[in-house]
């Protein structure tokens, strides 16, 4: 299982990369980008099995990569958890039309992290 | 408006997206929000800083000196001005009301008339300060005059500056943009220092963990030795009271298993807490984002195109409520005087 993580801030990347980590993943399990045109770099180069990204990002937001993701390269059927401040119904509705499978508004929780990590891998 | 966990899955579980259009009038929304909390700072700011600036720089000049501005010459400091002293001193006594406030190409007039004057260096006169006074030329004593006129304003300056009459000045370390975009870097530098100390602990934990794990296996084992010792040998003391102490210490690996335990658990919540760093970095991203529209907005709103130069402006103007005017009778004995 690789988990990519994408954020701009390096405090968020480790955080999340705890939460996945008290989940039972290992440090190798996943790989961290600062931003989307470097997470794009990166899903080119190597196959992960889950994306979790951040929406407000510089060079290419979350939103952007997202859809770049769905629309070209081989991760097109891959789960997206997108984990963002964002919390307005109309962004939230803009990211599920964009692709993403689901959405986690911060700040959350190990469980809700765990949860939405369950619902993506299960489907 | 904010979603919730619950309504984010209420609305992935709905899946009432495709009909929903609302996404398209939120995104315009957002831009039209912060378009209206820029039109309203716009007001307010625009407002408050012209009178604040107003009010902080209608400063008489002979009490608050700018750095800026250029320090009025001493009058009549010069060798070659001594006669005009004289004259003036003289007409002064006649005329103590009188102020010396007459048109600049008068005076001029006047002192070209007077013998001796002619011999001093024509005087430059300062159209845009409209100072009624006449600029020498720098001497050594003017420039160190000038000098401690300067360093009177500066520390006048920054005395109004301290007691928060005035705004700071405006240097790197006061501007507004810029002192946030450290405070987010700062931040960041140090909530990832703080997460550094905190995995650091987790780290030192797990080893700890590991090792009561053992030292439990040890002290389990050394029960069960001793318990044999002390059925083959129930008469020996020694087997007896080292198999009591070895079942007090049996529970201790276990108290600090769970202590640590709890103490990771603390760590976690800690770690999860720090998002909190990221959502006030974002938020101090939004309002550099709105003083960057302001900015840019008031730049523009002030921009001159028309080539405009800055202009004499008039010290005195008819309908000045000022003792420092002169009227026609004044006018009169003034040039009455010069002219004997």
């Amino acid at each position: 299982m690789k988990i990519l993580i994408v954020d701009d801030s390096s405090t968020m990347r480790r955080i999340i990369g705890n939460v996945v980590m008290q989940l039972g993943f290992s440090r190798d399990d996943f790989d961290e980008a600062e931003d989307g045109l470097k997470a794009w770099k990166q899903l080119v180069e190597t196959q992960y099995d889950i994306i979790l990204t951040d929406w407000n990002m510089p060079n290419m937001n979350g939103l952007e990569l997202v859809k770049k993701v769905r629309a070209e390269g081989n991760h097109q059927k891959t789960p997206i958890i997108m984990i963002t401040t964002e919390g307005g119904k109309g962004e939230v509705v803009t990211a599920l039309k964009a692709g993403v499978n689901n959405y986690i508004v911060k700040p959350f929780s190990a469980e809700v992290l765990k949860e939405k990590l369950d619902g993506v891998l299960k489907r | 408006m904010s979603m919730s966990q619950e309504e984010i899955e209420a609305l992935m579980s709905g899946l009432d997206i495709q009909d929903d259009d609302s996404s398209e009038v939120e995104e315009e929304d957002v831009p039209a929000a912060i378009e209206e909390v820029k039109e309203e700072e716009n007001n307010t700011m625009s407002e408050d800083d012209i009178a604040a600036l107003i009010a902080q720089t209608d400063i008489p000049s002979d009490d608050a000196p700018q750095v800026e501005e250029v320090a009025p010459e001493p009058v009549m400091e010069t060798a070659a001005d001594e006669s005009l002293d004289d004259i003036l001193n003289n007409f002064e006594e006649d005329s103590d009301d009188t102020s010396s406030d007459v048109d600049e190409e008068n005076i001029d007039d006047i002192l070209a008339d007077i013998d001796g004057i002619t011999e001093v260096e024509p005087v430059k006169e300062e159209p845009v300060k409209s100072a009624p006074v006449e600029k020498t030329p720098e001497s050594p004593s003017a420039s160190a005059d000038e000098a401690a006129d300067e360093a009177i304003g500066r520390t006048w300056t920054d005395k109004q500056i301290d007691q928060g009459n005035f705004p700071h000045r405006v240097e790197k370390e006061h501007k507004v943009v810029n002192q946030l975009s450290q405070v987010a870097n700062d931040s960041e530098e140090q909530a990832s220092k703080i997460f550094d100390v905190l995995s650091f602990i987790l780290d030192e934990n797990n080893v700890i963990q590991k090792n009561t794990k053992e030292l439990d296996g040890f002290v389990t084992k050394q029960v069960v030795l001793l318990e044999t010792l002390c059925k083959k040998f129930p008469n020996v003391a020694a087997f007896s009271a080292n198999l009591e102490l070895a079942k007090s210490m049996q529970q201790a690996p276990k108290d600090i298993a769970t202590r640590v335990d709890n103490e990771n658990t603390q760590l976690f919540q800690a770690m999860e807490l720090m998002q909190f760093h990221d959502i006030n970095r974002q938020k101090i991203e939004r309002v550099m984002a709105v003083i960057k529209k302001l900015s840019t907005y008031l730049n523009n709103l002030f921009e001159d195109e028309t080539g405009y130069h800055d202009v004499a402006t008039a010290k005195h103007i008819h309908g000045d409520s000022n003792n420092d005017l002169v009227d026609e009778a004044d006018l009169d004995a003034l040039i009455a005087e010069f002219a004997k």
